[in-house]
């Protein structure tokens, strides 16, 4: 089967196209992850971690 | 106090002002006409080579793919006439290649390259010279120009920061501002409203200067492919040609469609934030995906795409390398513009506090972009800059040193921000800050400055790469034989293993001869194996033409011509050569310890940058025991069956191969070239009595795939009813046996 090389420079042939396809699908599929995990997840994260990324009561203040 | 705040608002503005004026002198000044990435890697002829008579065709290997379309090649002579003219073959689209007449004179001949390249639409041009007879004087080729095109680094100053401050924008949004100050009494994006509308506005004015430095980005690229002006780009469509007809164009479509995603989901933020205010936040942290997305389009256009050494490695580094500047100074430069809003009703301890809160954490996230962008940086300058000369003698060398100076003042700034900004220093590094005018000021500082180096990188982008040092390539293999009255000429480009083209020049009594049926085979008679009969076709002036792949490795091998003529009678010509490596086109290179030890050095920061998050998952997980020993035997298991799986497939096809052409136990030594066929007839008519009938028909009609040897012990044994030859024949006589019969076929 002949793929046309598109939108890569032809090193690994229609595998370009591939990794190139499948990175962009990984990314958009990412993008619906954020969107959704963005929508319920409350502001502060040490809200809703046990063990928070940075539990420094300094690297949090409340803007008004 | 307000006049004061006042004052460095204004001192800041005219930093960055200023700052800004000198990036924009720098890239003008830098700039000049033509720019590209690729290079020739071989040609044949060489450049000033001086041939005994001129060549069938004129050949150009380029280090990267071209745009047919757009690439071409022009042959004048001395006076200024065309001679010949040529292209981009279908089959090789790295090749600029021209078909010579065959009575060229004596005298010097110039070859114009017009070379589009395909990865970013670059376009040279470029003269070499060859001369027939002997050298003229006072003619010479000019080389590429290695200086960048004014017009695209103006786009590309413009496109690429307006992309990384996007995606630096709405990073920052997700991953440090609504961790540090986030609050669900503000029901639109987490912030208080004055925050989320300065924040938009950075977003509407990088979405309008990406979009501004796109568009202008393929306006100018169909100025340089068509070599017109803006007023025929417009009115003759030429940039919807270029949109839709080159890879340039495809990258451009990618990136405006990502753009326009981004942009359309800024705009439902805009729409939606009155109605449906929760959903402002899941739209900005989405954005950010898509501005990764759209800044990876960058780097597939980029230098890397280019390399000669891992390009698809390259591409990706050059991407995280985009990703972590777009993260750092992207994310600075949305800060630095945030901060005097979101800290404006604060002061004293409760700013302090504010401003620790945020800062701290982008100090963390920065600290590892830089580490991210040290790396990446270092490995993508190993792949163009070889020698310390190449970063002082050449253009690329120097757009290189500049990002490294602006870039170098960026690091003691951003280090000065590290140390000062931790709580237990803060009060001790504000005393010295404000008599600058305050940490607003000193971080505004520091996002000029990355704009700066952003807008080198742009520079960088657009400068052409120094060419490699090439070893002295070895001539193409060719060689003339009179065979039956009939001169025959073979000459194979490049000559090298790998896929050559065959150009047999035939002549009959001084003249081309084109009423012939030609055909080519090379064969390897070291492990007697031989490839198909290509059937040459005829271009006109004698010179027949094929194509293939069968020198697949550097040694000896022989090259057969039959030449039949239209009563059906054949001329053959051997050739035997020894192919060598050096002939060869340059399709990559090795890496070298600092090519390796800056992999390694990107391969750790991505582990750094991973250690939090691996970190919190280890957390998460059940260690007890068994869970433990489950894991690390799935683990073990799993490696050992891949491990072992491409072992046995190895083997497979060592044993496949090894089946199908194993290692002859005897070689044929004898060229299989006319005399030797006028012998073998011979000694078939007069040694091998019998052999005629069905069994010679069915041994002809197996000889495509019948080794020699087999040949050899059939005229020594006999084969089915086709008796031994004469017991008394020598080897040397059987091998013209061999060579006769196989000639048959």
């Amino acid at each position: 089967m002949h793929l046309p090389v598109i939108l890569a420079h032809g090193a690994l042939g229609v595998w370009d196209e591939v990794i190139f396809l499948s990175v962009a699908a990984i990314f958009l599929i990412m993008m619906g992850i954020s969107w959704i995990r963005s929508r319920s997840a409350p502001f502060d994260e040490t809200e809703n971690h046990e063990t928070p990324l940075y539990p420094n009561e300094k690297d949090r203040f409340r803007l008004d | 106090m307000k006049r004061r705040f006042i004052r460095t608002k204004k001192t800041a503005s005219a930093w960055t002002e200023r700052l800004g004026l000198l990036a924009a002198l720098l890239l003008v000044l830098a700039a000049a006409p033509a720019a590209a990435h690729g290079y020739i890697v071989r040609s044949i002829p060489e450049n000033r080579a001086v041939l005994e008579r001129a060549p069938a065709r004129l050949q150009y290997w380029f280090s990267e793919g071209l745009e047919p379309e757009f690439s071409s090649i022009t042959v004048r002579d001395q006076a200024g006439n065309t001679v010949a003219d040529g292209g981009v073959p279908d089959d090789n689209r790295a090749l600029l290649a021209a078909r010579l007449p065959t009575d060229l004179p004596d005298g010097a001949y110039v070859a114009e390259l017009r070379v589009a390249f395909a990865s970013d639409g670059h376009v040279i041009t470029e003269t070499r010279v060859f001369f027939v007879g002997q050298e003229v004087g006072g003619v010479s080729g000019a080389a590429a120009s290695d200086q960048a095109d004014a017009l695209e680094v103006i786009w590309r100053a413009l496109a690429l920061p307006a992309g990384l401050l996007l995606l630096g924008t709405f990073a920052l949004y997700g991953s440090v501002l609504l961790p540090a100050w986030g609050s669900s009494a503000y029901r639109a994006g987490g912030l208080p409203p004055r925050l989320m509308r300065r924040l938009s506005a950075v977003i509407a004015a990088g979405l309008a200067a990406a979009l501004a430095g796109n568009i202008l980005a393929i306006l100018q690229q169909a100025m340089v492919l068509f070599n017109a002006d803006i007023g025929q780009v417009f009115a003759q469509n030429l940039w919807s040609i270029v949109r839709v007809g080159t890879r340039f164009g495809d990258l451009w479509n990618a990136r405006m469609l990502l753009l326009a995603l981004a942009a359309a989901l800024y705009a439902a933020s805009l729409y939606f934030r009155q109605e449906r205010p929760e959903l402002v936040r899941p739209l900005w942290t989405a954005n950010a995906w898509a501005l990764a997305l759209a800044v990876g389009t960058f780097s597939a256009g980029s230098h890397a795409a280019g390399s000669l050494l891992w390009p698809w490695a390259g591409v990706f580094v050059d991407w995280i390398h985009a990703l972590a500047v777009g993260l750092w100074a992207g994310g600075l430069g949305a800060l630095a513009l945030a901060l005097p809003v979101a800290l404006s009703p604060y002061s004293g301890d409760t700013r302090r506090a504010a401003l620790l809160a945020v800062l701290n954490r982008f100090s963390r996230l920065a600290v590892v972009c830089v580490a991210l962008v040290i790396t990446t940086g270092l490995y993508s300058s190993l792949n163009w800059i070889e020698s310390p000369a190449d970063l002082t003698g050449t253009t690329f060398g120097g757009a290189l040193a500049l990002k490294l100076i602006l870039a170098g003042g960026l690091l003691a700034v951003g280090l000065a921000h590290h140390v000062a900004l931790r709580p237990e220093r803060y009060r001790r590094w504000q005393a010295v800050a404000r008599r600058v005018g305050g940490f607003i000021t000193t971080l505004r500082l520091e996002a000029a400055l990355a704009l700066l180096v952003v807008a080198a990188a742009g520079l960088l982008t657009a400068t052409p790469v120094p060419t490699p040092d090439f070893a002295p390539s070895a001539p193409p293999p060719s060689a003339s034989q009179t065979v039956d009255g009939l001169d025959i000429s073979l000459t194979i480009t490049p000559g090298g293993p790998g896929v050559n083209t065959y150009d047999v020049l035939v002549r009959q009594g001084g003249k081309p001869a084109d009423d012939l049926a030609v055909r080519v085979q090379m064969a390897d008679p070291a492990l007697d194996r031989r490839g198909v009969w290509d059937t040459a076709e005829n271009a006109g002036d004698g010179l027949y033409v094929a194509a293939g792949d069968e020198i697949n490795r550097a040694g000896d091998w022989w090259a057969l011509v039959d030449v039949t003529r239209t009563d059906g009678t054949t001329a053959r010509a051997a050739y035997a050569w020894a192919i060598s490596e050096a002939a060869a086109v340059l399709q990559s290179r090795a890496p070298n310890a600092f090519n390796l030890l800056a992999l390694a050095g990107i391969l750790a920061a991505l582990l750094w940058a991973a250690y939090p998050s691996a970190r919190r998952l280890y957390a998460r997980l059940d260690l007890n025991p068994a869970t433990v020993t489950i894991a690390a035997g799935a683990a073990a298991a799993a490696v050992l069956f891949i491990a072992i799986g491409v072992i046995v497939i190895q083997n497979t096809q060592a044993q496949y191969e090894a089946t199908l052409y194993p290692p002859p136990t005897i070689i044929n030594p004898t060229l299989p070239d006319a005399d030797s066929l006028a012998r073998g007839r011979a000694l078939v008519e007069s040694a091998c009595a019998g052999w005629t009938g069905r069994d010679l028909e069915t041994l002809v009609e197996r000889l495509p795939r019948t080794r020699d040897e087999e040949l050899f012990f059939a005229v020594r044994d006999g084969w089915r009813g086709l008796p031994p030859c004469d017991a008394g024949l020598s080897d040397t006589q059987r091998w013209d046996v061999v060579n006769a019969v196989r000639a048959l076929g």
